[in-house]
């Protein structure tokens, strides 16, 4: 009896072992496969400064100006696409040449930041956070200012280098 | 609960328990079968899904995707070989299954709805692999579906509205992709699900048939005995499969679609007899192709029948009569079926034609893959990777209309290759204008109004090298060191040559010689007064080459100058 008796726990055991193999030869590529795009630059954004238009569009101390922000080149996943819009940034020219950029991108949660004329303050639309034309925050949910992007001017022309920041808490990371 | 204690609470409620499942005639390496075609199908359905997080069935995309799992996500490859690898492996347990169920008569009563539910699965695992195939959109998964549609198609009367209905129109595209696409992932797995449940369900119903020889007394339990058999079969399955597919390095991928080129289309190898069938049958090949596989099918789904076993009022020598013929047309449509595949492949083998064609396809899959790798898929998709070759457009453009006249023996105008535009290059010509190199060849060097060599040596010569060279915008050139030959060059060049920017003189003008512009406005029209006027035999391009591809060549042109004919010969091929 004690015979069988073992005889079967080692059979039981020697299932439970095949069955967990099974499983770990099948799972563990199968996981490691989708965990392969959270440890990647998936969708790449140039690093060199983007032309965003002349600075002749803008006069010292005037409004901001909202300018898209277009790369070249990016590459998502297996695609090699030109001309993407990655997003928009605001422009004040802040001298002879020389201009200060803003990304629209709101900190609190990501909606697009317009300018109030009236107000001369920047709004988020979504949920009403108050920036003033420096960046900086005045009111509402965002816990940061708007985030400042590099930016010179070359020939005449605005080059902008675009960032991501990441999004939400009060202090400012690249994403 | 502590795991100690949760495996026994488990095993008790999940375990099979109850003299129910006690297996008849004692635990066999027979009934293994069933449990590793479970378990392989458990491994196609969990790497599918995996595959489903990376692949987008659009025509634009598809081969994109697939590229980039296979050669950019970690393990893809493997997922993707076991994939269909694994389609394979259930090809072939299928039917042993199969072949076993027959030898043990287990189509009989009353298991015929088992017997049907199991070809039915068979018949979904090839349409799996059929509809599958072409997901890859590459030319081996297009061509081959090509072809089976094109097989569809001749059916009578419904056979065009099968066409359109399964290529989703009129032709290959976006919407073939999603039917087949939907077929592959959606429809096809919920209709397996519930065959699988299905045959299971009547086999665990009517119990193993049991096998000759078997002990009558043997009344150990399902569990663990049966099971621990079931998952060492599964384990043996998973262990070839896996062992295959990393000896051949998984699924591979052919170079995307490209309807215009040739293909040596063959279908998965599971189809190969009927690819030869078809072959053989010359005329009747619609025929073959669909009439043999109904009539297969048919003779499996009348086993039941042809061969019912021992039944009142029969004559055992009738009924063994009967077993004789249900397992000789069995085993005759198994021989066919290997026979016919084996000399498929053997004559394959032996075509050295084909072996040739392969070898190109395959080159070309893997500069298809490498580029995609390297520099992605352009969003028109598919043979669009080829243009990500550097410089593509313009080298096109240059070999098309350019290189018959500049390279090779043949050639009529100056030679142009690594190194033009450089110092040297400018030195060279400098020296000899009119040598074989430069102008020799046309009608231009044997004129009067040939350019004299220039008589300057040492320091003097390098100087107005750097004064034309610096022309070009290069970033290295000498301002200092040029602005040394002016003098010289007012005196002995300035008759013929203008370096004043838009101002034309007898001779071609030298202002921004080798800019882009200038090589683009040149290309435009050389007989312009401002380059070679009526002198040039070089025709006009601004009618027939856009500004756009006159500026890639320029480029092209450009990079040459800094190029060696090492840098030059290491470029993609186009």
């Amino acid at each position: 009896m004690t015979r069988d008796t073992d005889r079967r726990t080692a059979l039981r055991l020697g299932a439970y072992a095949l069955g967990g193999g099974l499983v770990a030869a099948a799972g563990a590529p199968v996981l490691r496969m989708l965990a392969d795009p959270a440890s990647k630059t998936t969708m790449t954004s140039p690093t060199d400064p983007i032309d965003v238009g002349p600075l002749a569009r803008l006069k010292v101390g005037g409004e901001p100006l909202n300018v898209p922000v277009i790369a070249p080149q990016v590459k998502d996943a297996w695609s090699a696409v030109r001309d993407v819009v990655l997003g928009s940034a605001w422009i004040v020219r802040t001298g002879e040449s020389s201009c200060s950029a803003l990304s629209s991108v709101c900190p609190h949660l990501a909606c697009a930041v317009g300018w109030d004329r009236g107000k001369q303050h920047y709004v988020c639309p979504c949920h009403e956070s108050l920036f003033a034309p420096s960046g900086e925050r005045v009111s509402g949910p965002s816990e940061r200012g708007l985030d400042p992007l590099p930016v010179t001017v070359k020939d005449g022309r605005i080059q902008l280098t675009w960032t991501r920041y990441r999004v939400g808490g009060s202090r400012r990371e690249p994403a | 609960m502590a795991l100690p204690k949760l495996v026994p609470w488990l095993e008790a409620r999940l375990a099979p328990t109850a003299s129910a499942q006690v297996v008849p005639g004692g635990p066999s390496f027979a009934y293994v079968f069933g449990s590793a075609l479970v378990a392989l199908l458990g491994l196609s359905c969990v790497t599918g899904v995996a595959l489903s997080f990376f692949y987008s069935p659009s025509s634009t995309d598809a081969w994109a995707s697939v590229a980039y799992i296979e050669d950019q996500v970690a393990w893809g490859w493997l997922i993707r070989g076991l994939h269909l690898h694994g389609a394979s492996a259930l090809v072939i347990v299928s039917g042993l299954h199969l072949a076993q169920a027959a030898w043990l008569g287990a189509y009989r009563r009353p298991r015929e709805l088992t017997w049907f539910a199991g070809l039915g699965l068979l018949l979904l695992v090839l349409g799996f692999a059929i509809t599958g195939f072409v997901l890859r959109w590459d030319q081996a998964g297009y061509w081959a579906s090509k072809v089976e549609v094109g097989i569809a198609a001749g059916t009578p009367v419904v056979g065009d509205l099968l066409r359109r209905m399964a290529q989703g129109g009129n032709d290959y595209g976006n919407l073939t992709l999603t039917r087949f696409h939907a077929l592959h992932v959606v429809v096809l797995p919920a209709v397996m699900v519930a065959a699988v449940g299905g045959h299971v369900w009547l086999a665990r119903r009517h119990g193993v048939t049991r096998r000759a020889g078997a002990k009558a007394d043997d009344t150990r339990d399902w569990w663990p005995h049966q099971s621990v058999r079931n998952l060492l079969a599964a384990g043996v399955a998973f262990a070839a499969l896996f062992g295959w597919v990393i000896a051949v390095g998984g699924a591979g991928l052919e170079a995307p679609i490209d309807p215009t080129a040739a293909y040596d289309a063959r279908p998965l190898w599971y189809f190969r007899w009927l690819f030869l069938l078809r072959k053989l049958a010359g005329p009747l090949e619609q025929l073959a192709a669909m009439a043999i596989p109904a009539v297969v099918l048919g003779f499996f789904a009348a086993m039941p029948w042809i061969d019912p076993g021992h039944v009142a009022g029969m004559s055992s020598a009738r009924a063994a009569r009967n077993r004789r013929l249900a397992l000789g047309g069995f085993a005759a449509i198994c021989v066919a079926v290997a026979s016919l595949t084996l000399i498929s492949w053997r004559t394959d083998a032996a075509d050295p034609s084909l072996q040739e064609h392969q070898a190109a396809a395959a080159k070309l899959a893997a500069k298809a893959r490498r580029l995609a790798r390297t520099y992605g898929v352009p969003p028109r998709g598919g043979t669009a990777v080829f243009e990500t070759t550097p410089m593509w457009r313009g080298r096109a453009v240059w070999k098309e209309q350019c290189e018959s006249c500049h390279q090779g023996d043949e050639r009529k105008g100056p030679l142009i290759g690594a190194g033009y535009g450089s110092r040297a290059w400018l030195k060279r010509f400098l020296l000899d204008p009119s040598g074989d190199e430069f102008f020799g060849r046309t009608k231009l060097a044997k004129s009067e109004d040939a350019m004299e060599p220039v008589k300057l040596e040492g320091a003097a010569l390098d100087a107005m090298v750097e004064l034309i060279y610096q022309e070009s915008g290069a970033d290295d050139a000498d301002a200092e060191r040029a602005k040394a030959a002016l003098p010289a060059f007012e005196e002995t060049c300035g008759d013929c040559h203008s370096r004043e920017d838009g101002v034309s003189s007898s001779g071609p003008a030298l202002a921004r010689r080798g800019t882009i512009d200038h090589l683009v406005h040149f290309i435009g029209n050389p007989k312009a007064p401002i380059h070679l006027g009526e002198h040039s035999e070089m025709p006009r391009f601004d009618r027939e080459v856009s500004m756009a591809d006159r500026e890639e060549v320029a480029r092209y042109l450009v990079w040459l100058r800094t190029a060696t004919p090492a840098d030059v010969a290491a470029l993609e091929p186009l």
